[in-house]
């Protein structure tokens, strides 16, 4: 390999085809006498610009064509031309300098043409030099050379983060794999699961428990999760009400009075809110609009004035946090898109009620098409409050026009599988962890199931990752007519 | 500048210094009336029969200078048509150091051509480069003669003889082989400096319909004195919209049988522009392209350890970007 050209963080190097290079791998220039190195990533594999190719190839005679001959070439000489008319140009991005086995992330030097040697950075190389995942390694997969890829679930810990691709490329495989590794580490997670693909985590593939089916809990709203109004603060219902069910202000005043004068009474439940808002003095309009939204509280199934049916989720999360960490997985595959807007109000509420009082340590939440349920105002949560609280957002879509652009800027770790679309190439490209023209040509070209890892979790190294199978029951693949008749 | 009378100037690119084999004279062209060369003219009929057209050609290329010489390196390629199925056998590249001590070397042949004065050691490179080009060449032609049978050879120039490394004995033994096997040398030259009365030959079939042979041999022609011509002379204008081209015929061939060799070319061959399909693959597969050059300075650079190193040019020091003249 031969050092070409350096323009701003930009290298070319010319490459020949017996040298082994894959998109998406690191080199090393290393310049001896100045005693440093770059560490550089092959974003673009392109064919040099050799002199005379074109003549070359349209002399080739095509495989269709008459033209049928052969080289008498006794010296072999055609070998050294298609040896060149092969060269390739590799387009690589500099992304740190190494000196003397420390890493800095300098790239202002230039190397030398003439001294400068070029070779492959072996992955599992560079996480060394990196020093990447030590602490608490959560393995991810492995690298283009086969080598392990572990990362440190501790630069998880008060990120924000992204999982994004398009559909069947292994997104919420990605997610599972992240949310078991983060329980196997002592945390506490909750899902908001939109289709009910994590429900069967605490299972293996052919439906026996795993090792973590006792740390997996499963609540399905309107089912096995239901809550007493008892049980709900004033603020939560009233942003049920108000975010969910669009309250307008004048009669969420009026339930305001209502509910203070049943809780003074000890008298909250379904049954004496319908009838308190059947009494109240105040004009019908008003009245009209709070039995609307009062008879959605009550179909929507998710509260009951049964105790014994009513589930502690703050005792739940408790539980839990002290027991070491498990994963609260909430069902939203059968709730109505207002139902799931409340009960995802009503979750997000309660911990941040919790969160605030200390009483548990963090959770990491997990958003699967978090714009299907949440309100405009908490994008701007995520990136600002939520994360003071000790509320650590993944969102995981495939639509990435849905996330907030400031969720883009923001993200500490994004995880991002193939695209292909220009127009969601362009969205991801947005990634404040990573310059544009990497995030678009290596995503372009990911296989299923091949990850591009930015952000801390890779000490801002972009990593292409071959996604290691999971020994779980899944349910979020797509169901399909015909292999279903069979 | 005072002898410009045309109207029209075609600028070519610099080349390498060609051996000059025929020397065009001075003066103005006098005012040419083509109609009254109609009696040279033979209108064609294109005879299918099968023919087999074989076209040779070869090209060198200088890839690089070295102290006491330049290397060259030499391509060789035969094409044939047979019943409009086109094959091709590339001989080559053969790299050669090329200096002024090798040279009676590379003719491969007496330090004295017999046929002429010339002297053919010390050549310089260049012209030995040549040498050695022609003498591919003639071998090339030589072994397609011997192994053809009825066949029309096409060779890419003319059958003129007796310069330096193209002595007129070899090139009659090739032409004798050929015609032992009833092979008939057809020679087309892209272009000519023979004139008559100052106007290239190939002009003079400019208004004549096609496909039609126009046999200049009896014309008064400027031609070097030094050389030997061991074709007959024709104009060939063999397509419509097509170009004309000098084309040379095997001398000891009747008139009857020339005309009657180029009407068998025009049933069994394609006609690009007027010029034979087997003869322009012939050339494009010798021909080298920069990438070519790149794979022998490699080749030589790792099978002979030599080391490349930028050449310098006095012209670009001495001239900045005024230095644009072809630098040998």
């Amino acid at each position: 390999m031969r050092l070409l050209k350096k323009a701003g963080n930009t290298i070319q190097i010319l490459s020949f085809p017996d040298e082994d290079i894959e998109k998406g791998g690191y080199l090393i220039i290393e310049d001896r006498k100045a005693q440093k190195a770059l560490i550089a990533q092959v974003i673009d594999i392109q064919f040099a610009n050799v002199p005379g190719v074109m003549e070359e190839l349209l002399r080739q005679p095509a495989a269709e064509d008459s033209t049928l001959g052969e080289d008498a070439d006794p010296l072999d000489i055609m070998s050294h031309i298609l040896y060149i008319q092969d060269a390739r140009l590799l387009v690589c991005k500099i992304y740190g300098t190494a000196i003397e086995d420390r890493l800095g992330q300098g790239n202002s030097w230039l190397p030398s043409r003439t001294h400068s040697r070029i070779n492959r950075l072996p992955t599992a190389s560079l996480m060394e030099l990196a020093k990447i995942a030590k602490e608490r390694p959560i393995s991810l997969g492995i690298t283009q050379e086969l080598s392990p890829v572990l990362i440190d679930a501790s630069e998880l810990d008060g990120k924000l983060n992204l999982i994004t691709g398009k559909k069947g490329t292994g997104k919420s495989h990605l997610s599972k794999m992240l949310v078991l590794g983060l329980v196997d580490h002592g945390a506490t997670v909750v899902v908001l699961d939109l289709n009910g693909e994590y429900i069967n985590l605490g299972l293996t593939a052919d439906g026996q428990r795993n090792a973590h089916y006792s740390r997996v809990h499963v609540l399905s709203p309107g089912k096995d999760f239901k809550v007493t109004l008892y049980q709900t603060d004033l603020y939560v219902i009233m942003r049920m009400l108000t975010y969910a069910l669009d309250l307008p202000g004048t009669s969420a005043r009026e339930f305001r009075h209502i509910w203070r004068f049943l809780q003074e009474k000890s008298m909250l439940s379904l049954h004496e809110l319908g009838e308190a808002i059947k009494r109240w003095q105040c004009n019908q309009h008003v009245r009209d609009a709070m039995f609307s939204r009062y008879y959605a509280l009550v179909h929507s199934g998710f509260f009951t004035d049964n105790m014994a049916e009513a589930v502690d989720l703050e005792g739940l999360l408790r539980k839990t946090d002290g027991n070491g960490g498990g994963a609260v997985i909430i069902d939203l595959s059968d709730t109505s898109p207002t139902d799931r807007q409340m009960v995802v109000e009503y979750v997000l509420a309660k911990l941040q009620e919790i969160l605030s009082q200390w009483k548990i340590r963090a959770v990491f939440l997990f958003a699967e098409e978090a714009h299907l349920y949440l309100r405009e105002t908490y994008w701007d949560d995520v990136v600002t409050r939520m994360r003071h609280f000790g509320l650590f957002t993944t969102f995981i879509t495939n639509q990435p026009n849905t996330i907030h652009e400031n969720i883009y800027r923001q993200a500490d770790n994004i995880f991002l599988l193939n695209f292909v679309n220009e127009h969601d190439l362009e969205i991801v490209s947005r990634a404040a962890r990573v310059d544009a023209e990497t995030a678009v040509s290596l995503v372009r070209d990911l296989p299923p199931h091949h990850c591009l890892v930015l952000g801390k979790v890779v000490k801002d190294f972009p990593i292409v990752v071959k996604i290691r199978p999971l020994d779980i029951r899944t349910m979020g693949q797509t169901r399909f007519l015909w292999n279903a008749s069979q | 500048m005072q002898t410009i009378k045309g109207k029209h100037f075609q600028p070519c690119e610099p080349e390498f210094p060609l051996f000059i084999a025929e020397i065009p004279r001075p003066g103005d062209p006098i005012s040419l009336h083509v109609r009254g060369f109609s009696t040279l003219l033979t209108p064609l009929e294109p005879v299918k029969d099968g023919t087999k057209i074989v076209g040779v050609d070869v090209s060198s290329i200088k890839v690089g200078e070295t102290e006491t010489g330049i290397i060259c390196a030499i391509r060789g390629a035969i094409v044939w048509n047979e019943k409009k199925h086109y094959q091709y056998v590339r001989l080559g590249p053969f790299p050669f150091h090329a200096t002024e001590m090798n040279s009676p070397e590379a003719a491969g042949g007496p330090r004295h051509d017999v046929s002429s004065d010339h002297r053919v050691d010390l050549l310089s490179p260049v012209e030995n480069q040549n040498h050695l080009c022609s003498s591919m060449e003639r071998w090339i032609q030589a072994s397609v003669s011997s192994m053809s049978r009825k066949s029309i050879i096409l060779w890419d120039g003319s059958l003129t003889a007796g310069m330096p490394g193209n002595p007129v004995s070899a090139v009659s033994h090739i032409l004798r082989v050929a015609r032992r096997n009833s092979n008939s040398v057809l020679a087309f030259s892209k272009a000519t400096t023979i004139r008559f009365l100052g106007w290239k030959i190939t002009d003079l079939a400019i208004n004549q319909k096609p496909p039609c042979l126009l046999e200049v041999e009896n014309l008064p022609l400027s031609i070097a004195r030094a050389t030997s011509l061991l074709g007959r002379i024709f104009v060939a204008k063999l397509a419509g919209g097509g170009y004309s081209f000098r084309l040379d015929i095997d001398r000891a061939l009747s008139h009857e049988d020339c005309i009657a060799a180029v009407e068998r070319l025009l049933g069994n061959e394609l006609m690009f522009q007027g010029y034979p399909e087997t003869l322009r693959l012939a050339h494009i597969y010798s021909t080298f392209t920069a990438n070519d050059v790149l794979g022998i300075q490699s080749f030589l650079a790792a099978e002979y350890g030599l080391r490349v190193v930028p050449r310098c040019s006095i012209r670009k020091t001495l001239f900045g970007p005024f230095g644009t003249g072809y630098e040998d």
